[in-house]
């Protein structure tokens, strides 16, 4: 995807004299003073077209007298560029966006949450995934990665075997800060002020809600008056961890964020980490890639389907959904030797060559599947209960899309033919063919549809990457080694001195990565997800923020049920998808 | 162990009964937290089907034996977990699926319990990241076996308890002499 243009930054220059335009490597950065940057947001928005909003973070410069800089990132839709304004954060206070893209506020609040910026404006500015009362701020370069324990906790188990010391694993006795229970009823205090009759938590820890998402509704008998979502209880520091790993070293943590659709999001992090080591993939590992991110996009979209028809009561599709899972799974673990959170992809290529046999598999699977789906659709699409409980449920307007940061199949439902792979292929993307549904309404039933046609579409593209990977040569390279900053495959490693001595080196000091920052994303199963990488050098970087197509979509999920029918939740949220590994990190 | 003699009969011990009863019809509490809920599911779908074991998931505490910990647990949900465990009736069972809820796995940092066991004692260890669901399938045969070893004597702390409690009130029950 191109970045803003000098057509345009001139014309900002012009209206703005005092923004420093910047051409990075990879970006376009926009610096504005703070007090100037509504203006500017507003001026990139209205007038030059930037009114899709992707991401804001921060980032923490300890020894500079302004200590957080602060990042948005937007997107123009119609001349598809990007680009990222920079500000620095005065006496730790930003303004709010909130009243520009109602999603920053999310974002704005889990800067608060994670660094303690405050911002000015927003209408209610509390912890994102820690609780209320949590001391500390954690992805300040100053908080350790491992916290700071405090609490006695050993193992209750060797306590109950009769032992004081704990023998069987290495650890210590004191533990990092736990809520009390009271502490979690304040946190859910402080987010809803009741106005009406009752309010009903559903979650953290309910099966409908796909994961530990915590929902409060106000309601007035069924209908819901307000409602806000908790999140955190899947917060596992992984952009505190991005900060202490290599680059190489992160990749396995990547599948453990959307763990329904980790090749996908393998996928997103090698590219952004390829395009800043600048690495050349072989033909063939990216077409091997884009099948099995496409296999993984028909797997995460059939637990979906299983899931969100089992909401609504129709067990059977579950089960049969699961039953394509299995086999999709099985072809996955057969290449990676891991069903689910794979890590099978390496920068500069794939861990291991396509296994024998596979391509027969998957030709297999293809032939199969168009029956499995005419049966889901059988079973749903022209479904009486089905079309009641979906059917106008949920709307989402274009405008939405753009205000609440919406993308993937959420976007495309809603008509707004966002789709990474088209506006910025990356893999195979651009050799293959295929098309982006996009759904006319907007409510739940147009949502499946989409989702439900995107399976076809992978189908297609699986095809056809299957035809070129036949006609590709069995000892074509599936990862380009030749780069210093890529690790050879097992199989040389142990026949080559070379190739020893490199893995070696880069296993123990890491990838050099040059100085500067790049954005790159993928188009995920559950909307875009984004890889902000602010490099300073070294082989660790400075800052990775990972920009969450799950949490974004999730945040219109308490505008639309706003007024709706506390049935309707259910059905809203299976449409929306999203995956409390990758809303939470 | 239970005896089949010549003329029909079974004889057991009342231990054994229960131990038998309990351990065949383990009902686990439908929780899924990370990534090892995927692999619970499946294990509890098409292929797998845990339902031949007598596994049923049961969406409430109160109707639930086993507690499943599929996934990392974080400090946040750390207390909700322990007041669902102390909300389950005894006799009650704990297996931690995957390397987080065993023991923090691969996430060493400020927000996730290193280790369910540092707040409910564990049955079963099941590694992993996630296990594969026959990964889980053993681990519930070996808590299995574990039920059949131990008995349910480590767990008739409720018992004692109304024990004394009926001696509290005054309610001692009558030794009955033949």
């Amino acid at each position: 995807m191109p970045w803003m243009n000098r057509v345009v930054a001139d014309k900002v220059k012009l209206e703005f004299k005092d923004v420093d335009v910047e051409f990075t490597k990879h970006t376009t950065n926009l610096h504005v003073r703070q007090e100037r940057l509504i203006d500017l947001l507003l001026y990139l928005r209205d007038k030059a077209g930037y009114k899709l909003f992707i991401d804001h973070t921060c980032i923490d410069f300890p020894e500079k007298k302004e200590r957080f800089q602060a990042v948005y990132i937007l997107h123009n839709p119609e001349s598809n560029e990007r680009v990222i304004v920079k500000t620095w954060a005065k006496d730790g206070k930003l303004p709010s966006l909130e009243r520009l893209w109602p999603c920053a506020k999310w974002a704005e609040r889990e800067a608060y949450d994670m660094f303690g910026v405050l911002y000015d404006g927003h209408e209610n500015l509390r912890r994102m995934f820690m609780w209320e009362g949590y001391p500390y701020f954690p992805l300040r370069k100053d908080f350790p990665m491992e916290g700071i324990p405090e609490v006695e906790l050993p193992s209750l188990t060797e306590i109950y075997a009769g032992r004081k010391e704990p023998p069987s694993h290495d650890y210590e006795f004191m533990h990092t800060r736990v809520p009390t229970l009271e502490d979690l009823e304040r946190t859910e205090k402080s987010r809803l002020q009741k106005k009406a009759q009752l309010v009903l938590n559903w979650g953290p820890l309910h099966p409908g809600t796909h994961g530990t998402i915590w929902f409060l509704f106000d309601l007035d008998g069924e209908r819901v008056v307000q409602s806000d979502v908790i999140l955190g209880q899947l917060h596992r520091g992984m952009e505190k961890i991005a900060e202490n790993v290599y680059y190489f070293q992160f990749l396995p943590y990547t599948d453990r964020m959307d763990y329904i659709s980790a090749i996908c999001n393998e996928l997103s992090y090698v590219t952004a980490v390829e395009k800043l080591l600048q690495v050349e993939v072989p033909e063939k590992a990216r077409y091997i890639r884009t099948m099995f991110a496409e296999l993984q996009r028909i797997n995460s979209h059939l637990l979906w389907l299983g899931t969100g028809a089992l909401d609504l009561g129709a067990l059977t599709v579950f089960l049969y959904a699961f039953r394509e899972r299995e086999k999709i799974m099985d072809i996955i673990e057969g290449n990676a030797g891991f069903r689910l959170t794979t890590a099978f992809l390496r920068i500069g290529g794939l861990h291991y060559d396509l296994a024998e046999g596979t391509l027969d598999v998957v030709k297999a699977f293809l032939k199969d599947f168009p029956a499995k789906l005419r049966e889901y659709h059988s079973l749903l699409t022209r479904n009486r209960i089905w079309l009641r409980r979906t059917k106008d449920i949920g709307v989402i307007t274009r405008e939405d899309v753009f205000n609440y940061g919406l993308t993937g199949p959420v976007a495309r439902g809603s008509g707004v033919p966002y789709d990474i792979r088209k506006l910025e292929p990356y893999a195979a993307y651009d050799e293959v063919d295929f098309d982006i549904p996009v759904g006319e309404v907007g409510d739940v039933y147009d949502r499946y549809l989409v989702r439900m046609e995107e399976m076809v579409q992978s189908l297609r593209i699986i095809e056809q990457c299957v035809s070129k990977l036949e006609k590709l040569p069995k000892s074509a390279p599936y990862v380009n080694k030749e780069h210093p900053a890529v690790m050879a495959p097992k199989e040389d490693v142990f026949m080559d001195l070379e190739d020893m001595v490199k893995n070696f080196r880069i296993v123990v000091h890491g990838e050099s990565a040059p100085p500067g920052e790049v954005y790159v994303s993928g188009e995920n199963p559950r909307g875009e997800l984004g890889f902000y990488i602010y490099s300073v050098g070294g082989s660790k970087p400075y800052r990775l923020r990972i920009r969450s197509g799950a949490l974004y979509n999730l945040s219109i999920f308490p505008k639309l049920i706003q007024d709706g029918t506390i049935a309707d939740a259910i059905a809203l949220l299976g449409s929306l998808d999203p995956v409390v590994g990758e809303t939470d990190r | 162990m239970a005896m089949l003699n010549s003329n029909g009969f079974v004889l057991t011990t009342v231990d054994e009964l229960l131990s038998w009863g309990r351990r065949n019809a383990l009902w686990p509490l439908t929780i899924g937290l990370a990534c090892c809920a995927i692999e619970m599911m499946h294990a509890a779908a098409s292929r797998f089907d845990l339902d031949r074991l007598g596994v049923i998931f049961r969406a409430s505490p109160r109707q639930a034996d086993l507690l499943i910990v599929a996934g990392t647990v974080v400090n946040k949900v750390a207390p909700m977990l322990k007041l669902l465990w102390e909300q389950m009736p005894d006799p009650k069972w704990c297996i931690t699926m995957g390397g987080c809820a065993s023991a923090g796995g691969p996430f060493p940092t400020y927000s996730t319990l290193q280790g369910m066991d540092r707040i409910i004692p564990v049955d079963v260890y099941i590694p992993g990241c996630p296990p594969h669901p026959q990964g889980l399938l053993y681990g519930i045969l070996q808590l299995q076996k574990k039920i059949k070893e131990k008995g349910v004597k480590k767990y008739d702390k409720a018992f004692e308890e109304f024990k004394k409690d009926m001696e509290r009130q005054g309610l001692i029950p009558r030794e009955i002499t033949v």
